[in-house]
């Protein structure tokens, strides 16, 4: 390896080459991901138009992606939010669950299965927002909280805490919330306390406004407002910040609560306009997937809505694909994680300088040269 | 009341013995992540890394007809995938928990393609498993021979791996050498050791040692291969690690409390206690966030643990 890579003094950190190393490691994706149609009889090409003309070419389809797209979306702000406050927290699954398992509770109330007291329809929304919003900050803030006040290793601590969260949502659905039945699962949530759909006829609810509404807030704060320069300042570099005079521990925990609540949000645009129910496995890996979008969209939030809607259109076509033409849908899913993986690949260009073997001129050659 | 003293007797054989046995693989899985995570890689990649483990495990018995060669396949595929990962691990400067989160959603995908390719609409073939070996003499020891001793085989390899990790890790140069880089990996680079080479070697091991669980779980318990064969036991073995404060010897501890916990839950729905499954499911987590958490004694994690490292 070392033989043909050769160490470049310094990284190439100019925006060409930033861009060269995206953009090739995106088409890379694309490509590779491509080839893996042949195998099953597919045209990469006919794929990936059926697959994007699926997701973005009707509005029924934009409709679906945009579903997609939502909890995603919610996920990725959350990414944002703590990761800029300096932590690799990534217990989103975790936040999403248990979101989900409290917005089903309250929707569900005035049922054996959920709140004992009926609620009125008048306080049935600002209740059933606040209440999973402060469900997922408590999550994320326990784990949060031995980090920044333990000093324990919150990577792992989350990782763990999202398998607490997937027995507990198991434990509910199983027992204290399940419907009469042979599934474990609660019962239908009733008719008014779903989402609404935007326009009758697309499946896109209004969680999506939810998902522009935290978008936004999420801008305003970050670009700003004090707190935001503050969180960012403490994920920057927490020794200058404390030296500076922010309250770095404060900021840091600030922006776990309300990553968690986005997270947290998550769950009830799942549970509250697709699902309509809570069961065992509802997650299915969307908090990583949502995380990976932040990435991709480098922690700026404006940048995570088109990555988002991008990733939950492929979900879509993907689907879609498999359903129509037999095409695996696990494509998809190589797809999306290549992109992410290419990229960082391709930084070992940045860091490295390719040197191909070049065949030195050896007299005999020179002298074929001349004759 | 002998009969009931007897029945008793039966149930903590039959506990111990699904005990014992659901920690091997996890333990296998675990071994080599204490490698990586003395060394400072945090694998997260291990759970993606089991799946093609069991994955090229399964399509190699299926084609030659040897479970032995299908054992041997999966730390094969292991160490084909400990070459990527060490190479966006170590070479490409990437944060490693990126790296790891992502790869193990690409193993999904790229399992669930290759299957799908390889086997067609065909359903799905068990392989033959390897059956339980009784070792003479000791599995004749009543109580603990028929649990401890009458195992397949995959299972005394990692017990002896244990040990051999153990003595390599903290009684020779080249363990030393390994906790050194990922203690301080500038000090060790000083002192001349080569740290990209030293941690490459550590991604490798753990990555052979998750491959070679993918192939226990598919040669000696289960025998055929499905999308969600792992279902979260490469953070099972993350969690061990944690909970076994990096030492071969106390994970194999660890390793066994988590499988007597799981095998408790298995045997109590049974029974249908009144204790929800779900508590002992989510005991092993609970007890390694306990560990980890800073609240009780602290477990000391190696001092580099996701730093990367850059040579000046």
């Amino acid at each position: 390896m070392t033989k043909w890579l050769e160490r470049r003094l310094s990284p190439a950190q100019s925006p060409t080459a930033l861009a060269l190393t995206s953009g090739g490691g995106i088409l890379a994706a694309f490509i590779v991901s491509g080839l893996l149609f042949l195998p099953f009889g597919g045209n990469p090409l006919t794929a990936y138009g059926f697959l994007f003309s699926e997701a973005f070419g009707s509005s029924r389809g934009f409709g679906l992606s945009l579903v997609q797209a939502t909890p995603l979306i919610l996920i990725a702000l959350a990414t944002v939010v703590i990761w800029r406050a300096g932590l690799g927290y990534i217990g989103f699954e975790g936040c999403f669950l248990v979101g989900a398992a409290a917005a089903s509770w309250i929707a569900l109330s005035g049922t054996p299965q959920g709140l004992p007291w009926k609620l009125p329809v008048e306080v049935y929304w600002p209740v059933v927002l606040i209440v999973t919003f402060i469900a997922g900050a408590l999550w994320a803030g326990w784990v949060g909280a031995l980090r920044v006040r333990f000093g324990g290793n919150d990577v792992l601590i989350s990782l763990m805490a999202n398998y607490v969260a997937i027995f507990l949502v198991q434990y509910l659905v199983s027992g204290p919330m399940r419907a009469p039945g042979d599934l474990p699962q609660t019962p239908r949530l009733p008719h008014e306390t779903w989402l609404p759909l935007v326009i009758s006829g697309i499946k896109t609810h209004w969680g999506i406004a939810i998902a522009a509404i935290a978008t936004l807030f999420t801008c305003w704060l970050m670009r700003s407002t004090p707190a935001g320069y503050e969180i960012a300042l403490a994920g920057l570099n927490p020794k200058a910040a404390r030296y500076g005079g922010v309250d770095v521990a404060r900021r840091q925990m600030s922006a776990v609560y309300l990553g968690g609540g986005f997270a947290a949000l998550a769950g009830l645009c799942a549970v509250l306009g697709v699902q309509h129910r809570l069961m065992d496995g509802l997650s299915g890996g969307v908090g990583f997937i949502g995380l990976v979008i932040a990435l991709l969209a480098r922690l700026n939030p404006l940048m995570v809505i088109p990555t988002a809607i991008l990733y939950g259109g492929l979900e879509v076509g993907g689907s879609a694909m498999q359903r129509q033409t037999g095409l695996p849908t696990s494509v998809v899913l190589i797809l999306q994680s290549l992109v992410v993986l290419l990229i960082l690949a391709g930084d070992i260009l940045r860091y490295y300088r390719l040197r191909l073997p070049v065949r030195k001129a050896t007299p005999d050659t020179l002298v074929e040269k001349e004759s | 009341m002998s009969a009931m003293a007897h029945l008793d007797t039966a149930f903590f054989i039959g506990w111990l013995a699904a005990a014992v046995r659901l920690a091997g693989p996890v333990l296998l899985a675990a071994l080599g992540e204490i490698y990586a995570e003395r060394a400072g890689v945090l694998n997260i990649g291990l759970e993606g890394t089991i799946l093609l483990g069991a994955l090229s495990s399964y399509l190699v018995a299926v084609v030659s007809g040897s479970t032995l060669l299908g054992f041997v396949a999966g730390g094969v595929g292991g160490l084909m995938v400990g070459i990527l990962l060490a190479a966006l691990y170590l070479r490409a400067h990437a944060s490693q928990i990126v790296v790891g989160i992502v790869f193990n959603i690409l193993a999904a995908g790229l399992a669930s393609w290759i299957y799908a390719l390889a086997m067609g609409g065909n359903g799905t073939t068990t392989v033959p498993m390897f059956a339980a070996y009784p070792i003479p003499l000791l599995s004749s020891i009543p109580g603990v021979g028929p649990v401890l001793f009458t195992q397949p085989w995959p299972l005394y390899l990692t017990l002896m791996l244990v040990f051999v990790a153990h003595y390599v890790l903290f009684h020779t140069r080249f363990g030393l050498s390994l906790r050194a880089v990922g203690e301080n990996p500038r000090a060790a680079h000083a002192a001349g050791l080569n740290v990209l080479k030293l941690r490459t070697w550590a991604v490798l091991f753990s990555c052979v040692g998750a491959g070679l669980a993918g192939g226990y779980l598919v040669s000696a318990q289960i025998g055929l291969f499905r999308d969600n064969i792992v279902s979260g036991q490469g953070f099972i073995a993350l969690a061990i690690v944690i909970f076994g404060r990096w030492s071969p010897l106390k994970a194999l501890l660890a390793a066994f409390i988590f499988g007597a916990a799981d095998a408790l839950q298995l045997s109590l729905q049974v029974f249908e206690s009144s204790l929800p499954p779900q508590v002992l499911l989510a005991l092993p987590y609970l007890l390694t966030i306990l560990a980890m958490s800073g609240v009780v004694g602290r477990t000391i994690q190696p001092r580099a643990l996701t730093q990367p490292y850059r040579k000046e």
